[in-house]
Parts: C-alpha cells; structure tokens; sequence
C-alpha cells in the first residue's frame, strides 16, 4: 500500500510537468530541455511569497503558478521565437543553454543550499495499511483537478482546439486560420505554469533547490517519451508508469532472475536504492528501443 | 602567475581533445551525442583502476581508458543507430548517466576507492624524475602533442572516403545511402571514434588532477564541450580548438575576479555559467556558422554549394509526412 501512495504522488509530480513538456515538444518539434527548469521558478517564487513576504503558502502558490507561465513566455520571446526555422538540433542547444541560465540565476540569487517550505513537520496519517501526510493527499488531489482542468481546456475550448490542431500539424493549423503564435504564447504559458506548480508540490514533498528541475529531467522526459510525444493523456499514462516503475522497482525480489541464470542467491535479490534514480533512465533506453511511437502514441515512423 | 598559465593551457588542450572529438560526431556527422562526458569519464576512470588498482603500466593505461570508450561508443551506438536524433540525444543523455551512477556506486580495490569518494592521489607519469616544478611544463607539453595529434589525425581523416561519407550523413541518410554506404555501421565508426578520442582526454585529465569523482562529470560537462564546438564553429577543426579556449578562459575567470569584485565564489560560479549560457543563445541567434565557421567544399564544375551551413541540416520530420 504504501509503494502505492509513494508512487501516486511521484507520478502527479512527474505528470505535471511531462503534460507541459509534451505540449511544447509537439507544437515547435523539439525537446524543450529549459522545460524542468520552471519547476525550480515556480518554488523559489512560491518559497519568496510565503517567507519573504509573509503570505499565506496557499496564495503564494497561486501567485507562482501563473508568473512562471510567464516566464515561461518570456523565455520563448528571448530566445525561441527568433529560431522557429531552425533545425530542432539547434533548439535543443539553445534550450539546454536557456535551461541553465534559468538554473544559475536560481541559485545566484537563492543560494546553492536546499530550502524548505514553513509547512513544518506533517503528521502521517495512517491509511490502508500505509502511512501518507495531508500534504501528500493534497498533492495528489491537486494535480487531478489541475489535469482534469486541462482536459476541459483542450476539449471543450476554441483555444484548446487550436492547441491539439498546431500540435497536429503546425502548418495545417496555420493555414487552416490559426493564429499559432498565440497558441505557441498559451502552450508556454500553460506549460510553464503547470511545471511551476509541479516543482512547488516538489518542494513541498521533499525540498527546493536549484537543482530539483533537472534532477527529474529523465523521468519527465521518459514519461512525455512513454506516453507518445504530443499526446497529454499519454504523458499522464507516462507519468504513473515511471511512477511506479521507480518505486516498484526497487521492491521487486529478483532472486528467481538470479535462480534462473543460476547464480548463486541468498534468496533476496534487490535493486540497491542507490541505483534508484537508474530505474527511469533504463526504462527510457528500453523503451525507445523497443517502441519509440509511445504507449498510446500515433507518431509513424 | 606562470604555473597558473601552465596549468589553464594544459585544461585548454585536455578539453580541446574533447571538443575536437565532439566535433567529430556533431559537427561532421550531425550525431547529436547529449552523453559525450561519459567517455571523458571511462577514460579517467579506466586508465586510473588499470595503473593504480591493477599496476599496468601508464601507456596501457592510456589505451585501455581510449579502448573502453571507445567501446562504450560502439555499445551507445548499437541499438540506438535508428532512432530520430532528438530521441537518440535523449537516450545518449540517459546512458552517460547511467554510467555515472555505476562509478558513482561501485566501490573497487581498497578501502575508500571509486564510488562516491572518488580516487585521490592517482599516480604521475615521470613525476619523481621530473620533479614539482617541471612537472607542470612537461604535462603541459605532453597534453599538446597529443592534442595535435588528435587534431592532425581527425583532420586527415577529414579528406578521406570515410570523413566524407560521415559529413554526407550529417545531410541526411538519403545521399550516403544511395552511394551504397552502411550509414549504420558508419554513425557506430563515427561514435566509436570520437569516443576513443575523449577518451584520451579524460586519461590525461585523471593523471593531470591526480584525482577524480562522479560529480566531475555531471552533464553540465557535456554541456560545456557543446558550448566549445558551438562556439567555435561546427565542422571546424581549428574553431573547435579555438571554443575550448574561449569556454574555458570564461570559466576559469572567477579565480580572477574573486577579490576585485565584492561577490561570494558561489554567486560568481552561478554567474561564469550565466555568462556561457548567454553566450552560447547569442551564437545560435547572430553567429549560427560559430567564429570559425566550416568551409565549403568546392567541386570541379559545380556552383559553391550554399547547402554547408552549420547546424542547419536537413531533417524530415515523420509526423509531418
């Protein structure tokens, strides 16, 4: 039960930001690698609201929320919206480049130290067999309303219409009477804006530190890969598979593996913790070798 | 002052060899390899087990560090050779690191060797007869040879049948396979080979610092060869060389600059990556071809092919097709 919890809340945070991600890299077609990095923003503005300014953590959240978004904006006027015709290599250096200014700035400006929110410490409380803190609820519950929002957005709406057609075809969409550099400003804005309240729950979950966004850029990124890139439910389905596969991973015996190929066992066979973080990074090289359209994906080949 | 100098020159060829090997794969081939420091990593890592854990001597040490990265190009390359380039950077992203927490995590030979603590006081090549105060001029002098070794060798390969199938690739599969190439076996050559080349860079960096642990090759690393052959212009040899000089004065500039101004090292750290980050986006945006940009082969007969500029290649993209 409690691999369950752990992985629930591993995954909202993981969906969170693997949503925004998939959404940029279909519309401009090229794998955003700053995309992580407003998930540090959105903390570090959030932690600034609530402890530098006083205000409740609540409000500060919300207030964080959409400045990242546009940050997030204002990222893609600085440095994307001038590459548009470029070929995606050059993208992926000029947002690996755009990913680290973010980071140092981050850390010049907040200190290379982890900090904490002033939540205190959180009660457990026990549940089915398992333990799981009222922050950790609050995540999960948080991040469904939040994609369940986003799905409304994209169904339900002129402009989500617009996104789903440009992430589709951007040139069809064009000349089918979209305004794309609109909806380009809005996926930045939506991105961003959800990564930034990803990396709050985050910080709230563990800690904020300039590193946080690109300590997780392998499970975003195997997450969006898994789900099939341009597909957001794809990147939700992604998201709880990497979720789980982390914390899963590391409990599954695998002495009859060992048995098998006969070596020599004591009968428990785990992956060590430390090799955790290796868990979704194996899953990514797999998958791409194995099916690189995604789960539920529909990119030909 | 001088040893500074001594010892700045001697990063500056240690990671041109880098950078003249990344060039190899992005600049010619157009292989976009996000996990180039994880051979930089073997070749520390390796050379440094065979001389101090298993007492070969220092040329096998060298060698073994080149051959194992240059397999684990190979190993890199073997699967992946399908896949588009933006998922292939990814999956390269992904071993470098998977390697790393391998290092990171296996301890080997006695107590506090490899893992997180990293191995301290590697063994020098010729340290007791040289003595302190030539050592720094006699490794100085030993990075540059082989540093135009790489470089006179890479470039001779340049204007042979496989340099020119490799730059061919970079356009697209299409042209080297209709000339009968195996642009599979070509990309794991080409991985191959610049791997070993990094390789090399990483052994003469291991026995340079005399020590080395997991966190030195973070993919920030990576990162910052990008920035050299980005810099200096892709498909250049010499451009290459010449953005590992400029990348590493601007990093190493802060031992300057602490004491002139009233900031604290840790925001001049954070600040010297601002400053190549920035850098890097202003080269992509006004100086797309680098300071040294690639120059265009002219053939018998033919107009100047206005095809060769830097970073733009051709790139069909399947979901639009």
């Amino acid at each position: 039960m409690q691999i369950i919890f752990d992985s629930l809340v591993r995954s909202s945070e993981i969906a969170l930001l693997a949503v925004g991600l998939t959404m940029v890299y279909s519309v401009l077609r090229f794998p955003n690698f700053s995309h992580v990095e407003f998930a540090p923003l959105g903390a570090y503005l959030a932690l600034f609201g609530a402890v530098s300014v006083g205000a409740p953590l609540w409000l500060s959240a919300v207030v964080a929320v959409p400045l990242a978004g546009i940050a997030g904006i204002a990222t893609d006027r600085i440095v994307f919206a001038k590459l548009r015709d470029r070929s995606p290599i050059m993208l992926m250096i000029a947002a690996f480049a755009a990913g680290l200014v973010i980071r140092q700035i981050l850390r010049a400006l907040w200190g290379p130290s982890p900090k904490s929110y002033p939540i205190g410490l959180q009660d457990p409380l026990a549940f089915l067999g398992g333990t799981v803190t009222p922050i950790q609820v609050a995540i999960i519950l948080a991040a469904l309303a939040c994609l369940a929002i986003f799905h409304g957005l994209l169904t339900y709406t002129k402009l989500g219409i617009a996104m789903r057609a440009a992430a589709d075809n951007a040139n069809l969409a064009q000349a089918s009477g979209i305004h794309t550099e609109r909806v380009i400003r809005w996926v930045w804005f939506i991105g961003s804006g959800f990564a930034g309240l990803g990396g709050i729950f985050l910080g709230m979950d563990t800690q904020i530190h300039p590193m946080m966004g690109f300590g997780i850029i392998i499970p975003v990124f195997c997450a969006a890969i898994l789900g099939g890139i341009g597909s957001p439910y794809g990147a939700i389905l992604g998201a709880l598979v990497v979720g789980f596969a982390e914390n899963v991973g590391m409990a599954i015996n695998f002495s009859w593996l060992y048995s098998a190929f006969g070596v020599a066992n004591d009968g428990f066979v785990f992956v060590p913790a430390s090799y955790k973080p290796a868990i979704p990074f194996a899953f990514l090289i797999l998958f791409l070798l194995l099916r690189p359209q995604g789960l539920v994906g529909r990119r030909s080949k | 002052m001088i040893d500074y100098l001594v010892y700045l020159l001697t990063i500056v060829g240690i990671w041109g060899i880098l950078s003249l090997s990344l060039n190899l794969q992005y600049g010619l081939t157009g292989l976009v390899n996000l996990g180039h420091i994880a051979f930089f990593m073997l070749g520390a890592y390796i050379s440094t087990i065979l001389v101090m854990v298993v007492g070969t001597g220092y040329v096998v040490g060298f060698v073994g560090g080149m051959a194992a990265a240059a397999l684990f190009g190979a190993l890199i390359a073997l699967p992946t050779a399908h896949l588009q380039q933006d998922y292939w950077a990814i999956s390269t992203l992904a071993a470098a690191e998977i390697a790393r927490l391998i290092f990171k995590n296996e301890t080997i030979g006695g107590t506090y060797q490899g893992g997180p603590y990293g191995f301290s006081g590697i063994p020098q090549p010729l340290k007791d007869v040289l003595g302190p105060e030539m050592y720094g001029w006699f490794y100085l002098g030993l990075t540059l040879v082989l540093a135009a070794a790489a470089y006179l060798v890479l470039q001779w390969l340049l204007n042979m049948p496989f340099g020119r199938a490799l730059k061919a690739m970079r356009e697209g599969d299409d042209v080297p396979l209709a000339l009968g190439k195996n642009v599979r076996s070509l990309r794991i050559r080409a991985m191959a080979l610049g791997g070993g080349v990094a390789g090399l860079a990483g052994a003469l960096y291991a026995h340079f610092n005399a020590f080395i642990d997991p966190t030195y090759f973070l993919p920030l690393e990576t990162f910052l060869v990008w920035a050299m052959v980005i810099l200096g212009g892709a498909g250049n040899y010499l451009g290459a060389l010449l953005g590992a000089l400029i990348v590493q004065l601007i990093y190493n500039s802060t031992r300057f600059l602490t004491g002139v101004v009233p900031l604290d090292a840790d925001t001049l750290g954070s600040l010297r990556m601002i400053a190549i980050g920035v850098l890097i986006i202003l080269v992509i945006h006004y100086l797309p071809r680098g300071l040294v940009p690639e120059r265009p082969r002219r053939y018998a007969g033919t107009a100047r092919n206005k095809q060769a500029e830097g970073g733009q290649h051709v790139r069909t993209s399947p979901s639009q097709g």
